[in-house]
């Protein structure tokens, strides 16, 4: 759910840069201090950006005929953490604007608010709360996933209900009216597509715990235990 | 997706101009285009960048159209939603839903045109930088600022590899497609998945070769940019004071015109 260059007013934009710079330069000290410790980290987290944007730049099948492309940052959120998926998330949403015309320079501070903040920040602690309940961790990566498109794509409802609130004045009803209307309205194309993501996801993770799981194992996404579980499990 | 903007970039004979002089020109535009309160400032910047853009960096015009109305989808659906809940003022069209009355006031109308034009504005802006600065030229504008050595590190990585998956992922898709990989739902979902884990699994193998080929050149965490000097012709200053000028006077002159 990308906000198009231009689409926010004055003081919106101005206010969602203001929310997502502090989150930023702590991703970034986090980074920093990851990086001096694990240098080898450095390249692993290029190449996972990466991986995330050519996801995203991937086109799903979609249900509603409608282009529809992953966000990948579920994923980046439970591999690496939230702090560090910020900062990948700023970085990919640059190259996106750039090189795709997704999304733009004005409206990135509200876009890495709801794709590179809230979204991985709500995916990851709900896979930590699952994780502690043993939950299936297919059915929990599924979830993780689809919360954090659904979440993203609520924050962005929410960023422009506030900025286009129904009556012109910012009132609580004004507010509620618009916001139902945004999220009514996108959630045709944003239900199913978080579905999607989340099923793609739990796939993508079967295979990787088949063909690469001590990746997992060193990303401390998984035990060593859980894997072999895991893999014992299937076949 | 076969090409990216970047590909036009570095054909671009604006390529050779100053970087922070192309930075300043987007980030007025997108700076005033934002702040109007008419529509008529924000159609006179993408006015000039489009006609910039096609002249100057040497871009198709149907190619130019065809990325602008990329972001239409999202854009007009949002637009109509604007004009019907927001602004208020004397009702232009209405029509009663299941009992409530749904109408487009002129306050709302307004602001959905607003809302159109800025974004059009932003996005020709955008375009202006993206089709006449290849990324390589923005690292070396991104080391001269404050940022931390790792994060335009990995952006720069990132960058590389970028086009490797991308090529990658081309060549998976292209092999499933012509085993009829994608012939249906089922089918494409799962051919999907695996083009997603093999590209993971394959960029995470290319990370740790990476490591160890930098490691043993003595990557000590930093690249060295050689920058090029590029100083900024007069004529250039003229012409980017003229079109600055104009804007502002067109900003202050129109800022209450509305279209209805």
């Amino acid at each position: 759910m990308h906000i198009f260059e231009g689409f926010l007013p004055s003081p919106w934009w101005q206010l969602w840069f203001a929310f997502s710079i502090p989150v930023i330069l702590f991703g970034m000290y986090r980074l920093n201090r990851l990086v001096s410790e694990r240098r080898e980290i450095v390249p692993l987290l290029a190449v996972a950006g990466a991986f995330i944007f050519v996801l995203s730049s991937l086109k799903l099948p979609s249900v509603t005929g409608s282009s529809s492309h992953p966000t990948g940052t579920g994923m980046a959120a439970v591999l690496f953490g939230p702090a560090i998926t910020s900062v990948l998330g700023l970085i990919v949403l640059i190259y996106q604007a750039l090189f795709l015309s997704h999304g733009g320079i004005s409206t990135l501070g509200a876009n890495v608010a709801s794709m590179g903040i809230v979204g991985p920040f709500v995916a990851y602690a709900f896979y930590k709360a699952a994780s502690k309940v043993n939950m299936n961790f297919y059915l929990n990566i599924f979830l993780a996933t689809a919360i954090a498109d659904w979440v993203t794509y609520v924050v962005t409802s929410t960023q422009l209900a506030l900025a286009f609130p129904a009556g012109g004045a910012l009132t609580v009803s004004g507010f509620l009216s618009s916001f139902t209307a945004f999220a009514a309205v996108f959630a045709t194309t944003q239900v199913p597509l978080a579905i999607m993501e989340g099923a793609l996801t739990a796939l993508i993770m079967k295979y990787v715990v088949q063909v690469k799981g001590d990746v997992l194992v060193n990303l401390q996404v998984l035990t060593s235990e859980a894997v072999n579980k895991l893999k014992g499990a299937v076949g | 997706m076969t090409s990216i903007l970047d590909d036009y970039a570095l054909n671009s004979p604006l390529r050779e101009k100053n970087n922070w002089l192309k930075i300043a020109i987007t980030a007025f535009g997108i700076v005033v285009g934002v702040s109007s309160n008419s529509p008529v400032t924000p159609f006179v910047i993408a006015l000039c960048m489009g006609i910039a853009t096609i002249r100057f960096s040497k871009v198709p015009a149907s190619f130019y159209l065809k990325i602008l109305a990329a972001p239409a989808g999202f854009v007009l659906i949002s637009v109509v939603i604007i004009a019907f809940f927001s602004g208020n003022g004397s009702e232009v069209f209405g029509f009663d839903l299941w009992g409530h009355r749904l109408g487009v006031s002129t306050g709302g109308l307004n602001m959905a045109l607003v809302v159109l034009a800025r974004t059009i504005s932003g996005m020709s802006c955008l375009f202006f930088l993206s089709l006449s600065t290849p990324m390589i030229e923005l690292f070396s504008v991104l080391k001269a600022t404050r940022f931390p050595d790792s994060f335009i590190e990995i952006s720069m990585m990132m960058y590389r590899y970028i086009f490797v998956f991308m090529e990658v992922a081309m060549g998976i898709k292209y092999a499933q497609t012509v085993r009829l990989g994608y012939k249906d739902f089922r089918t494409s979902f799962r051919s999907i998945g695996m083009l997603a884990t093999s590209l993971f699994i394959r960029a995470w193998e290319q990370g740790e070769k990476l490591y160890v080929s930098m490691n043993s050149r003595c990557y000590d965490g930093r690249f060295i940019l050689l920058e090029e000097d590029r100083p900024i012709k007069r004529s250039e200053i003229a012409l980017t004071s003229v079109y600055f000028i104009m804007v502002i006077v067109v900003f202050y002159s129109t800022r209450n015109i509305l279209l209805i």
